[in-house]
């Protein structure tokens, strides 16, 4: 069938192309062998040009929007003079370009039409293994990155087709979970693959002309759509700083600020921050920029699918070796709590200009979670790693939502009751929203939640990263703040312990881990709130009765 | 004298099927407006239309949208959820999931039980089943006196781990029965005993809330029904491609919920045996959306993943019954082609309905549809449109798609190309999700198109997809109903266990589909079907140690042996992904299907007069086929083809309710019970012989 190269097939390719992202999140997401990957779908799929640029990611983690291509640029930068068709690469290097911290592991694979690259295909995934000081790897009391598992500095998996078996034999030595770890990788090969076929389709179909021809014309389809919305926007400069709580290790607090530029481009300065600091809490350039991204394209075209044409109008400033620019061989092992803080910051400044697009503060960390044990019927090592739910912060139109996995996140799912307790030695005694006194205000901040895991085995170990309990969630125009994310150990003896950032604590059979997620800041006078939505809050108990009184004035009927 | 009545939010369809004295067979179509909210006055309308009388009728198969359109428009019941100390808000709370990534403002979905209404009662299991603190009853009575009071009307049970053990919730539902015995409830293990809570207990809060608007229809349809003579108990369609009684349905009506699409990849299922041809993909283009489905060796997939009001916007609802494994896009005749602030153009999903409609209906209409395109290349013959009944305005159509001409920078004909280009592009991108994306090659398939669009788009997908053929069949246009006289009734019991694969657990494994094989025989037994009509197929869910998600392989009644299942699974894992594992193996969910086997017709043969292929020819029309160009067309008038006819594009087939477009280079012949088979333009010297036609 003879085929124009046209605008309605360009749109037909670039369709193709989107579709070829959701088939590759399928493929690594039901092969994993990892409740993170599987479960929660904390990875990133997609496709660059052949000059690293993003075409096109499937639907996950909306804080990896700059991991795949700085993968791809790496992969460039090292191997770009004897690049093979049926070449893998793996990469995690925070420091180099594609990596975030040593956990997130990504697959790069390029696609040749003849004797030239027209594509590459990419997947980042979150290990549940990759060794390190503690089960999990990822850890909050870190103090360089090599306690935090294996470095893959942009290594060869594959070459021309044939596997690279002594890289597979070093990673099953140095992870305690070599099943599901290289379950992972070859998840991530089956993605990968996924997409080469998906794309060959095309390429047999079009022609490699045609098809570059429509990715040219995606991305700059995407930069016309954000020079259009950025026309909109408010054109000027807004400020916004606040404090990180601690590193991990005891250290802190630590200042932040930004200056946010709209005009002819959207620009993120974050000079003036802290340093790279001592405790794992870093991010780099990639993990910064990656989050940026997401708030760039909240506040733009939050209704179109990324590409890299848009991020050419997006600049992300900040010196080198700042707590947001950390250089090697800082620890990044819990980068994303610096990550997100940094996204946070950028609304902060943007809220109060762009009501119609920017919700007041909310819990706005992953709250990640270890428990790792030995399970008490298999007597198998078990390891539970998961994000949380919490509160949103109000928009100036709309209550905030309440248990939700962040901004920074995207298609993330809970790890549901049912099949935590059959895989992992707890029992889960409750799932609920709570009531800390947070977040009033005309709109309200979506309740945090509270979750308590029971120790059923012999013993375990808990990690947790919650970041924002000293700086809690910012209220907008006389909102009230949020509350703080934290977990409390309960010991079985009675004893209780209050922890934000807390490594490998052990913990007893019968002992309790609580877990609070932080409510959202609430937007607007909370006087002004409409009564018979009090009324309701009230009897659906999101508020308690002293609160209807403290914030907004009911008193008992 | 069989007759199935499919009622759509549209139109409601009746096919009737009977032996006439002379042993011949006849089938008689109707369609008619769709009563709303008197569905079963639609139902007795179409009857009448078509002078069918009630107590002639030897069975009475039914499908109505009652379910899904309760749900979608929340015409429920106030519903009280009933659940386990500390997980009320898993309803609220749902998976935390946002598919609207860098929508800050985003709203998660609004449960169906406000928070006041869930309330819990102190008992707790562990994943075994065993009771780890016994239920408090004391609380069930507390629950009830709020649900008097707020006015509830349906009570959801669910507790956790109930999958595993079901009877604390079966002490629960004894106890509000004995309380407050005319309140609707339900618990979730009647309706799925697979684990994941929330989507567990929003199954059953859905189910709850439409119960008992779905018992009032029900009731309603089976009393209209018997008044006007009917001497059989009426079936009704469910979801998973089965049939049930109406006592079953109003036990579980969210088995209902997909009812319509369900019957007409069944429709496919029943043509395949019919003309011999059991691997098929199956298109069914309405005016809204468009659905698929892949029929391999004859029989469709099962799914439990299946969610309302998903999309890449909005986390939707889930809901754990068995449904037929169908993709839906938003593409049909009334889709609307826009274009964004980019400039790019997009088909639906907004669609213009029957009101205003297409621009081509003249009443107000100024969005272009994939209808008006169908109009202004020359596909659909004006004087035929709509079954003759409207003449279309084609100023109307003009001016629609010169807005988007004015706005794409070009002209009125590329624009109408290009509708139909995009639409057929997001359609065949959904065929490929049923086929390539789960392991199956096109080529292997014919595809069959029906419904209003299906005859119009087939042969360009068909094209697109290198299909073996494709397959027009009779009566397309009310294919759903169809569907639904040649099914048979259908069961689903499933059961999450994990076991791992080895010899110590094959007892274990017997077992189980032992217990699954007896319920779905006591349950037949409850709706007095004989035990000798029952046939059971056994199904598992298998994964690697370590993986979540499964694959479904068949596990037939021979003997279970470890290396039988492990070569099933690995066969499965590595059509579907790619790759196998050395890994241990682990079953997660026992499925079996039992069906419940009803004579059927079977399809009727065309009479063959002698008539020539001129008889059927009206002459030709200019029709453009875009890239293929643009050609004078033979025009056909599809009631007058006799089998055994052949013809090659570039052609129109005409009937009243749809046109078949013919590609330039495809050949065409009619089988002996008056379907289309088309083969596609090959080019090249290679394409292969088709195969004799029975």
């Amino acid at each position: 069938m003879a085929h124009q190269d046209d605008y309605f097939t360009h749109e037909i390719i670039r369709n193709g192309l989107l579709a070829l992202g959701d088939e590759m999140f399928d493929a690594l997401k039901r092969t994993s062998k990892s409740p993170i990957i599987y479960e929660t779908l904390d990875f990133a799929v997609g496709l660059t040009d052949a000059q690293a640029n993003l075409v096109t990611q499937g639907n996950g983690v909306t804080g990896f929007l700059g991991t795949l291509d700085a993968a791809v640029r790496e992969v460039l930068a090292k191997h770009g003079n004897h690049l093979q068709a049926d070449d893998i690469y793996l990469t995690n290097d925070p420091y180099g370009g594609g990596g975030t911290h040593l956990s997130d592991v990504t697959l790069v694979k390029p696609v040749f039409a003849d004797a030239h690259i027209v594509a590459f295909v990419a997947c980042k995934a979150h290990w549940t293994e990759v060794g390190g000081k503690s089960a999990g790897s990822f850890t909050s009391d870190s103090s360089e990155i090599y306690q935090e598992g294996i470095q893959f500095p942009c290594v060869q998996l594959m070459r021309a087709g044939e596997l690279n078996q002594s890289l597979l034999d070093m990673i099953a030595a140095n992870v305690r979970l070599p099943d599901m770890t290289l379950g992972d990788l070859w998840a991530g090969v089956a993605a990968v693959q996924v997409g080469e076929r998906r794309l060959r389709s095309l390429l047999d179909k079009y022609g490699a002309p045609t098809v570059e021809a429509a990715i040219v014309g995606l991305l700059d389809y995407g930069e016309a759509m954000v020079r259009a919305a950025l026309a909109k926007l408010p054109h000027g400069s807004y400020t916004a700083s606040d404090f990180i709580d601690d590193d991990g290790l005891g250290h802190g607090p630590f200042h932040t600020q930004v200056k946010v530029t709209i005009g002819e481009k959207f620009i993120a300065d974050f000079t003036g921050s802290h340093a790279q600091v001592a405790g794992p809490i870093n991010t780099t350039r990639t993990g910064v920029t990656s989050r940026i991204r997401a708030v760039f394209l909240a506040a733009t075209v939050p209704d179109i699918p990324a590409n890299g044409g848009m991020f050419r109008l997006l600049e992300v400033v900040c010196p080198d070796a700042t707590l947001f620019t950390a250089q090697r061989p800082s620890p990044t092992s819990i980068y994303w709590e610096t990550g997100i803080f940094a996204m946070d910051l950028v609304m902060k400044a943007l809220a109060p200009v762009m009501p119609e697009r920017i919700p007041a503060g909310g819990f706005a960390s992953v709250c990640g979670t270890i428990i790792s044990g030995e399970h008490p019927e298999s007597g198998e090592l078990y390891v539970l790693v998961e994000p949380l739910t919490g509160g949103w912060g109000a928009g100036a139109g709309k209550d905030g939502e309440r248990g939700q996995f962040g901004p920074g996140n995207g298609e993330t799912y809970n790890i549901p009751v049912e099949v935590a307790e059959t895989r992992y030695g707890v029992r889960v005694e409750q799932y609920a929203f709570h009531t800390n006194n947070a977040g009033a205000g005309r709109q309200r901040g979506g309740n945090g939640t509270v979750l308590d895991y029971r120790i059923v085995g012999k013993e375990a170990r808990f990690t947790g990263t919650y970041g924002r309990d000293k700086f809690l969630p910012w209220g907008v125009d006389g909102g009230q703040s949020g509350s703080g994310n934290y977990a409390e150990i309960r010991r079985a003896d009675g004893s209780m312990q209050r922890v934000t950032k807390i490594a490998q604590a052990r913990l007893a059979q019968g002992d309790l881990v609580r877990l609070y997620t932080g409510t959202g800041g609430g937007w607007g006078d909370p006087a002004q709130r409409d009564r018979e939505q009090v009324l309701q809050d009230l009897k659906n108990e999101y508020i308690t009765a002293a609160q209807a009184t403290e914030h907004y004035g009911m008193t008992r009927a | 004298m069989r007759v199935a009545t499919d009622v759509g939010g549209t139109f409601t369809d009746l096919v009737c099927y009977e032996r006439l004295a002379d042993g011949s067979d006849r089938v008689r179509a109707v369609k008619t407006d769709t009563v709303c909210p008197d569905f079963e006055q639609g139902v007795l309308n179409a009857m009448d239309r078509g002078g069918i009388a009630a107590a002639e009728i030897d069975f009475f198969a039914h499908g109505s949208t009652i379910v899904i359109n309760s749900l979608l428009a929340r015409r429920g019941v106030p519903t009280g959820l009933i659940t386990t100390r500390g997980f009320r808000d898993v309803l609220e709370i749902a998976r935390g999931n946002r598919p609207d990534l860098f929508n800050f403002l985003f709203k998660k979905p609004a449960p169906f039980v406000p928070r006041h209404l869930r309330l819990e009662v102190t008992e707790r299991l562990d994943h075994h089943g065993r009771v780890v603190e016994p239920l408090h009853l004391a609380d069930v009575e507390a629950a009830l006196k709020v649900f008097q009071r707020e006015g509830v009307q349906a009570i959801a049970v669910c507790l956790l781990h109930a999958y595993a053990n079901p009877d604390h919730e079966r002490a629960v539902v004894t106890e509000v029965k004995r309380l407050w015995p005319e309140v609707a409830i339900v618990a979730s293990h009647e309706i799925s005993r697979e684990w994941r809570e929330y989507e567990r207990t929003n199954t059953t809060v859905l189910t709850a809330y439409i119960l008992p608007v779905a018992a009032r229809y029900l009731d309603r349809l089976d009393a209209r029904l018997r008044d006007a003579g009917l001497r059989v108990p009426p079936y009704m369609m469910q979801s998973n491609g089965g049939i049930a009684t109406v006592e079953s349905a109003k036990r579980n009506p969210i088995a209902l919920v997909e009812s319509g699409p369900a019957s007409g990849m069944l429709g496919a299922v029943a043509l395949g045996h019919a003309i011999g041809d059991l691997n098929l993909l199956a298109l069914d283009i309405g005016g809204t959306t468009a659905k698929c489905a892949l029929i391999d060796n004859g029989t469709v997939k099962i799914t439990t993943e299946y969610r309302i009001e998903y999309s890449r916007k909005h986390p939707g609802y889930p809901i754990k019954t068995p449904v037929i494994d169908l993709v839906e896009i938003g593409n049909g005749g009334g889709s609307i082609a826009w274009v964004d602030e980019g400039g790019k153009l997009h088909v639906g999903p907004q669609s213009a309905g029957s009101t205003p409609g297409p621009a081509a209906y003249g009443r107000g209409g100024t969005e272009p549809t994939t209808t008006d395109a169908n109009l202004m290349t020359g596909r659909i013959n004006p004087a035929l449109f709509a079954g003759g009944d409207i003449q279309p305005d084609m100023a109307a159509v003009e001016r629609a798609l010169s807005k988007v001409a004015r706005q794409l920078g070009t002209d009125v004909t590329s624009v109408a190309r290009g509708i139909l280009r995009i639409a057929n592009d997001n359609m065949s991108n959904a065929l490929k999700l049923v086929s390539v994306n789960r392991g199956y090659d096109p080529r292997d398939f014919a595809l069959v198109a029906f419904g209003g669009g299906g005859a119009m788009h087939g042969a360009a997908l068909a094209q697109e997809l290198g299909v073996r053929k494709l397959i027009i069949p009779v009566n397309g246009a009310v294919f759903s109903a169809w569907g639904m006289l040649v099914t048979d009734l259908r069961r689903d019991h499933l059961r999450t266990q994990l076991l791992p694969l080895a010899e110590a657990n094959l007892p274990a494994l017997q077992a189980l589909f032992a217990d699954l094989r007896a319920e779905a025989l006591a349950e037949y037994a409850r709706d007095q079907v004989a035990s000798e009509r029952v046939v059971c197929e056994q199904q598992a869910e298998v994964r690697y140690k370590g993986q979540e998600h499964t694959v479904s392989i068949g596990l037939p009644g021979v003997e279970l042996t470890v290396e039988e299942i492990a070569q099933r699974f690995a066969a499965a894992h590595r059509k579907a992904y790619g790759f196998t594992l050395d890994s241990h193996i682990e079953v997660v969910t026992l499925h079996v299907v039992a069906w419940g086997r009803i004579d059927k017709p079977l399809l009727p043969a065309l009479a063959v007069t002698g008539r020539g292929l001129d008889g059927a020819y009206k002459g030709t029309r200019r029709v453009d086929f875009d890239a293929q160009g643009v050609h004078q067309a033979a025009i056909f008038d599809r009631s007058l083809l006799e089998p055994g006819m052949e013809f090659a594009g570039p052609a129109i087939v005409e009937e009243p309710s749809t046109v078949t477009v013919v590609l330039p280079g495809q050949q065409v012949q009619v089988d002996r019970f008056g379907n289309l088979h088309i083969a596609l333009h090959r080019p090249a010297a290679s394409a292969p012989s088709q195969p004799a036609l029975q």
